[in-house]
């Protein structure tokens, strides 16, 4: 969309942290990220599978087991109100209303044995308080926006009988069922074909501008994320490592985790490489985190300095942070 | 073409399979086709790509090349051999030739296993003693960069990658001519996705392999394949030389897969070749051209008659009423 910073902040995440509690002790998952939200923005957050951007993503509603997880620090202000410290009885109320959520397998959000019509139903009875025949109105009315063909005949019909991409739909429908201001989509379109991937991602952004709401897109494919973000955060081990707008992310790419992210994807054209860049190793596990900045280990411009501290994020362009010794404005530039 | 370059030739392969019986039984007609007369030849020390969305037949295309699946009808003759022709005993042999890697290799490993025996698992098979596996698990470890000690661990302490990397060493094992990867790489983060490609083509370079690579990405695909073939609902619908594809897909379907291939380039404008409706199941095959439903440049002439897969200009071959020679079809 648009740049410019007329539209308000909607959802503002302050130094949160996230912590999982296994026999291994307290293992930190999300450390220390921050980022803002404008009103009918989108923001994608990537990273390899491990970076935390899921956990990310399942704090900011509190959907994260409390027996087994922890949010020791930061805050998720969504509409002025900090969703940490909210109750229980006050998150059941914006979720699914004021912020939806879909996930990679449409299956995890529907249950197989109860109709569509019923599911997609649900949220409008429960959070707009809706009389059945209204509901079912607007169901048939939501089944239609998401491209469900015969969507009066679909409500009577249960998952099963429904491909991927149509389940997926319905996930979205459901999800948009009471016009919440922020949607947040994990891995939305993982599973699904190109094309079916093609047309998801083109019905969110129709939706996005008609429906005016704010997109946290989880991927962990960099050609979706040129395709629909506006602001780009990239993860690594639980950390933002770079962010800024998504044509500053592509044009100048800061961090070497993310220009080695963008140059590991196969060309698209007739350049022939005998060997794609790939980076070597992976996403270091919770409890076996490397000494200084988590990436120096894969690194191949890491010097002695990477090992002694986590570097912070640091301006380095317009609306552009990086967290590496080598960037400029963190003192020493490194050739 | 003389016959020693081809290593693989898939000749109108078809696989029904038969309407499920049982309680819940639908009266549903006929079988499935799932593949509906496929043929192609591969050559050797080269990379054909089957590519296509889900359910377009491309991995019982693979399996049944193998005959790991049995086809309905059609023939592979793998290194001049007919595989449906031979006694049992000889098709294991030739078989032992051909390996498949499967997208989570995991599935297929014995977790109870130690790497080492899954690596050699298809040598043991074959007959090799206890030393001969020992020393080439020993061989391979490294080759697929792995370490020695690896060899006395379990497949869940490894990562997706590191699990991919047994998946080739097991392939090897045997030192086979041609293996069929299955969506080798769908299950990887791209780093690590790119690690594991850069692995198959050494291997490649260095074993003078084969590959039938299915997959669904067409990035990779561009990356990897030297030829590259397009299924739709049980058929290849164009087939060519990887450069003359992907610089001028011409039939409708190569195009519209083409376009909805998301790139990191923020400034692209997506034109928009998005595909009608969904892959019809292949149960409901359409009469016609079976992608006349979606396709954004259907003619009169593609509902009522089928098109042949017909040589083109560039060594290609194409299923498309747009370009066949009649004049009739135009218009």
């Amino acid at each position: 969309m648009h740049d410019g910073g007329s539209e308000a902040t909607l959802l503002s995440v302050k130094d949160l942290h996230v912590e999982f509690l296994t026999s291994r002790g307290a293992l930190s998952a999300v450390n220390g990220v921050s980022f803002d939200l404008r009103e009918g923005r989108t923001l994608c957050i990537v990273g390899e599978s491990g970076s935390g951007k899921s956990v990310t993503a399942m704090s900011l509603l509190q959907l994260l087991p409390r027996a087994t997880s922890r949010i020791p620090a930061g805050q998720v202000i969504f509409d002025g109100r900090d969703l940490v410290k909210a109750d229980e009885k006050a998150l059941r109320r914006i979720r699914g209303q004021d912020i939806s959520i879909v996930f990679q397998d449409p299956m995890s959000s529907l249950n197989p044995l109860l109709t569509i019509g019923r599911q997609v139903c649900e949220p409008l009875i429960l959070h707009l308080g809706m009389s059945r025949r209204a509901a079912r109105e607007r169901a048939t009315e939501l089944l239609a926006l998401v491209g469900i063909p015969s969507p009066a005949d679909s409500l009577r019909g249960y998952p099963h009988q429904l491909s991927g991409g149509q389940r997926q739909r319905v996930v979205i429908a459901m999800a948009l069922a009471c016009n919440p201001r922020l949607l947040i989509a994990d891995e939305p379109t993982t599973a699904l074909d190109v094309t079916t991937q093609a047309e998801i991602l083109h019905l969110l952004r129709d939706l996005q501008q008609r429906l005016g709401m704010a997109v946290i897109f989880i991927t962990h494919d960099l050609g979706v994320v040129a395709e629909f973000a506006d602001d780009v955060l990239v993860m690594y081990a639980g950390r933002a490592v770079e962010m800024a707008p998504v044509a500053e992310i592509f044009a100048n790419p800061s961090h070497p985790y993310t220009q080695d992210l963008l140059a590991s994807i196969p060309p698209f054209d007739d350049t022939y490489r005998e060997e794609l860049p790939a980076i070597p190793g992976m996403v270091p596990p919770p409890f076996d985190m490397p000494k200084g900045c988590a990436f120096h280990p894969r690194c191949r411009l890491a010097v002695e300095q990477c090992t002694a501290a986590q570097p912070p994020l640091v301006t380095c362009g317009p609306a552009h942070q990086a967290a590496c010794i080598r960037v400029a404005g963190h003192g020493q530039v490194l050739a | 073409m003389s016959g020693d370059r081809i290593l693989v030739s898939a000749r109108n392969l078809v696989k029904e399979f038969a309407p499920r019986g049982g309680l819940f039984r639908r009266n549903s007609g006929g079988g499935v086709r799932a593949v509906d007369g496929v043929s192609f030849d591969i050559n050797r020390g080269e990379t054909l790509a089957l590519v296509g969305e889900s359910g377009c037949g491309k991995s019982t295309t693979g399996r049944l090349l193998m005959r790991l699946v049995e086809p309905t009808s059609g023939d592979t003759v793998f290194d001049g051999i007919n595989l449906g022709s031979i006694p049992a005993a000889t098709f294991r042999t030739v078989r032992q030739r051909i390996q498949l890697m499967f997208q989570d290799p995991a599935a297929a490993f014995n977790p109870r296993m130690k790497i080492g025996t899954i690596i050699s698992e298809p040598m043991r098979l074959a007959g090799a003693s206890a030393r001969e596996c020992d020393a080439r698990v020993r061989e391979l470890l490294p080759l697929v960069g792995l370490a020695a000690f690896h060899a006395d661990r379990y497949p869940h302490e490894f990562s997706g990658g590191q699990r991919q990397r047994i998946g080739i060493a097991r392939s090897l094992s045997i030192r086979p001519d041609f293996i069929i990867c299955d969506e080798p790489v769908s299950a990887l983060d791209v780093s690590i996705q790119a690690q594991v490609i850069n692995l198959l083509t050494q291997m490649q370079r260095q074993f003078g392999l084969t590959y039938l690579f299915i997959s669904h990405d067409l990035r990779v695909v561009r990356h990897i394949a030297d030829r590259v073939a397009v299924m739709y609902l049980g058929r290849i619908v164009e087939i060519g030389e990887k450069r003359a594809i992907y610089s001028r897909p011409m039939h409708p379907y190569t195009q519209a897969l083409m376009s909805a291939v998301p790139l990191p380039d923020p400034a692209r404008k997506v034109e928009d070749v998005r595909l009608k409706g969904e892959i019809p199941s292949a149960q409901n095959i359409p009469s016609g051209c079976r992608f006349h439903p979606r396709c954004p440049r259907a003619m009169p002439i593609c509902k009522t008659v089928d098109p042949v897969l017909a040589p083109g200009a560039d060594g290609r071959q194409l299923a498309c009423h747009l370009y066949s020679p009649e004049p009739s079809t135009k218009g």
